[in-house]
Formats: C-alpha cells, structure tokens, sequence
C-alpha cells in the first residue's frame, strides 16, 4: 500500500519533544517542523469538534431522541417531519422502519456499551427517507442518516433493489458511521477508510443480531438482507462470515469482497475500495465472535468497541486494528486468556499476525524518518 | 455535438455503473433537456474536484462533457453536489441504471 502523510499521524508528543533534544541538526529539523504540523492538526481539530458541539447543540437532548423527515423524492435535507419521538407509527413503512431501526441501534450502545447515542451525549438521531427518485443507496452526511427507495419507482420486474431501510443492519451502519466520526474518525480511505466500513458493518450487523437475540453461531452474518428483489441472484450486499459470497448476479456481478490479506484489493475506486476490503477485517471480527461463543455483542463486540473508542486512530491500519483489538482484549479479559486468544485466532485466520511486521503503523514510519529503522 | 461520459462509484455497495451518452443519438427533446441541465449547473464552470470532504457510502460522481469547443470534467459527491447540478445527476444516474 503506497503510505500517505505517515508523518502527520498522531505521534505521542513527547516522543518528538525528546527527538528533538537529544537527536542530531537534521532529525531535530524534522521533529521540530513535525511538532509544528501537529500542532496545527490537533488545533484544527479541537476547532472542528468544537464547531460540531455547537452545531449539534440545539439538537441535544437526554437520552434516545429520533426524528425521521420525508424528502419527498427530493434532495433537499431534511425534508418534512414525519415523526419524532413518542409519535404513533405512520402509515409510510420506510419512515417507521428509519425510527423503529434508529431506536434499536441506540439501545444496543445505550444498554450493551454505556454510549448515549452518536456522540456520547444524547445527539438527536435525524434520518431522511425517500431521497431523491430511484436512490440505490443510503450514506450518513456527517449530520444525519439518509435513505433512498431503491428502484421502487420502476415495474416490479425491473426492480434489483428494494428501500434501504428495508434491512435493520445497514440502518445501524449508518449510524454507526456518527459513531466512528465521534471516535476513532477514521479516515475514509485505503486500510483506514474500509476499517472505517468493517466497523460500520460489525455494529450494524450486532444491532440486527441483539434485535433477534441470535448467538454468534446462529447468526446469519449477512449485510443488507432482504435488500435484493427476488429478480437478483443473492442474499444481501455482504458475508462477513464469507466474504465474496453475498451475490453472483447476471446485472450486478460477483461480490468483489476479500476474506484473506492474500486478495486484498489495489483499486482508485471506491477511495481505495473501502467497500470491497473491509471484508478482511469483517471476517476477523467473525471468526473471533465464533470462536468465543455466545452472544457477539458482548465479548467480540465489548473487544471492537473499546478499539473504536479508545485505541484506533484516523490513520490506522489493518495490522494496527490487530494489535489494538488484541490489546484491548488484554486489558478487557487479562493477558494470555481466552478472550484474547480468540482475537489472535480471529486474524490470524485473514492473514494477520498480532505484532507482525508489516511495519505500516505510526511509530515505524516516524523511526524511519529519523534513520532509526529500515 | 454533445457527448457526455457518466461514471458512478462507491456508495454503501461499492459498485459501478457507467453510461455514455451521445445527444447527437437522442429524440431533439431529450437532447435539449440534457442541454439546459449542463447550462442550468454552469458545467464548464464547475470546478474539477468537489468530492471533499469524503462522506461515507456517499457515492461520486464522474461527469465529463464534450462539446464542439470545449471538454471539462467533475467530480462530485452526494454530499457536495451543488444544487443546480443535482437535476442533471439525478438523471445520469437514472440512465445509467436502464443499462442494466
């Protein structure tokens, strides 16, 4: 992977403090020009996420707060309310289903993770249903959820994609994108941008499973089912359990997803085929819920959550998800126990060693620089 | 001569869909349609690259534009779209689906 901007990842401060006493003139130079450059970073930052507060504030409430607004075909957001917390349902399906799914997700971090909603603060859930005509996609605008109908403007022959609301997994991805945003904000690119995607697609799929209260070896481990017409050859969009395997369709092709980094996907598109290589980290996520049994949201998923919200960071990649996830599982379980074997189980099995020397993390890259390592 | 060169990607799939279209080839009302949705966005005004900030499952949008004396090509996003280009790639996307 060709390595962006290594140098403007976040490196402990004192670390370039101390490079920048004790080293020679020119690591000095370049530690001090680093100093210089995150400092920038971290002030524009604490800028953004205090503008963000601001933003949000009026939408601020105690616990769970949803409304869902019709764009009625149109894209003009939010669109027109058409239900908000406490409200009976309404007679359109996509409006109560973006209530109904919205409501499942914050229960699953409110009673599973101790999070309030999105930012850890009580932010209101907005969604947006029925965006624009013939809308084969739902995306999360960095404010709110939005959701298309699918081709449900077409003859029901022609159909391939039904409303995206229709599956409670890709609701709980949506919203799960808010959650990253608050957290590890990982950058939406390369290794960091489809950790971005795994993410998305563990807790969506937790939500769907905590719904149904299914065990790790019960579940389906399928993303977005029942978003295909029966006109299309496959079970949903993805198979963390199996990556590659969701659909093999005549119009829509063959699920493009890796489940190994031996197929990890070189691509421009996709900003670097975030949606196709997230599968590697999806599988490892499963195999590790399999392997500890039970229900996944609570060990696997206490595991992924702690690595989302405590440990990774915008620039992470695989193998530093790894090392974190297995960190986390130390700290959460104690080091050497079960828990913690599982996750090294979990990627060994996409190729991943924990602690391996794919030297693409922070650290190597600053050590590096300075001439410190190859 | 009008020639417009459509590309979508990303998206929470992650799939392509392209279409080429020749205005040459269109009924004359649907050519002319086309033609005041570029006018209305002010394409060949439009600066290239309008996909940052990248929104997750947002899908982008290639648009390239070839006429009898000018080419201009535009990247955009679901989140970044300007409004007057939005009629224009609703109606991309729409033809580009008919492909299938």
């Amino acid at each position: 992977m060709p390595h962006r901007h290594s140098i403007l990842c976040i490196t402990p401060p004192h670390m370039l403090k101390e490079i920048a006493t004790q080293g020679t003139d020119a690591q000095r130079e370049v530690a001090l020009r680093t100093i210089d450059v995150s400092e920038q970073i971290r002030t524009q930052r604490r800028t953004a996420l205090e503008m963000m507060a601001f933003m949000g504030a009026r939408a601020v409430r105690a616990g769970k707060q949803r409304i869902v607004y019709d764009a009625k075909n149109g894209s003009k957001l939010p669109g027109t309310e058409a239900r908000k917390e406490g409200e009976d349902p309404v007679s359109d399906d996509a409006v109560n289903e973006a209530y109904d799914g919205s409501g499942i997700t914050y229960d699953l971090f409110s009673n599973v993770y101790g999070r309030d909603s999105i930012d850890g603060n009580g932010l209101r859930l907005d969604s947006t249903v029925h965006y624009q005509k013939g809308y084969d996609n739902a995306f999360w605008n960095g404010q709110q959820m939005v959701y298309g109908d699918g081709d449900e403007d077409l003859p029901e022959a022609q159909r391939l994609f039904n409303r995206f609301t229709i599956a409670l997994d890709i609701i709980g991805h949506e919203l799960t994108h808010g959650v990253t945003s608050y957290e590890a904000n990982l950058a939406y690119w390369d290794q960091s941008g489809a950790l971005n995607e795994s993410m998305s697609d563990v807790f969506g799929s937790l939500v769907k499973q905590y719904q149904r209260q299914q065990s790790a070896a019960d579940a389906d481990w399928i993303i977005g089912e029942g978003l295909f017409t029966a006109n299309v050859n496959g079970t949903g969009i993805r198979n963390m359990k199996e990556p590659g395997t969701a659909y093999d369709d005549p119009v829509l092709g063959k699920d493009p997803q890796p489940g190994h980094m031996d197929n990890y996907v070189k691509t421009i598109e996709d900003n670097g085929g975030v949606h196709i290589n997230s599968g590697i980290p999806n599988r490892a996520f499963y195999v590790t819920a399999v392997e500890l049994g039970g229900y996944a949201w609570e060990k696997a998923g206490q595991i992924w959550y702690k690595t989302l919200t405590d440990k990774l960071s915008e620039r992470s990649t695989f193998q530093e998800a790894a090392d974190l996830t297995f960190a986390a599982a130390g700290e959460l379980y104690g080091a050497g126990s079960l828990e913690q074997n599982a996750v090294k189980k979990g990627w060994a099995e996409v190729g991943i060693t924990i602690g391996g020397d794919a030297p693409t993390g922070c650290l190597p890259s600053i050590l590096r620089i300075f001439g410190l390592a190859n | 001569m009008t020639k417009i060169l459509f590309e979508r990607t990303g998206g929470f799939m992650g799939r392509k869909v392209s279409v080429t279209i020749d205005l040459d080839d269109l009924p004359e009302e649907q050519a002319e349609a086309l033609d005041e949705m570029l006018d209305e966005a002010d394409f060949f005004e439009l600066p290239a690259d309008l996909t940052k900030p990248a929104i997750p499952d947002a899908f982008t949008y290639n648009i390239t534009v070839f006429s009898d004396n000018e080419q201009h090509s535009v990247r955009v996003s679901d989140a970044t779209a300007p409004d007057n280009l939005r009629p224009l790639l609703e109606e991309l996307s729409n033809q580009a689906r008919m492909q299938r």
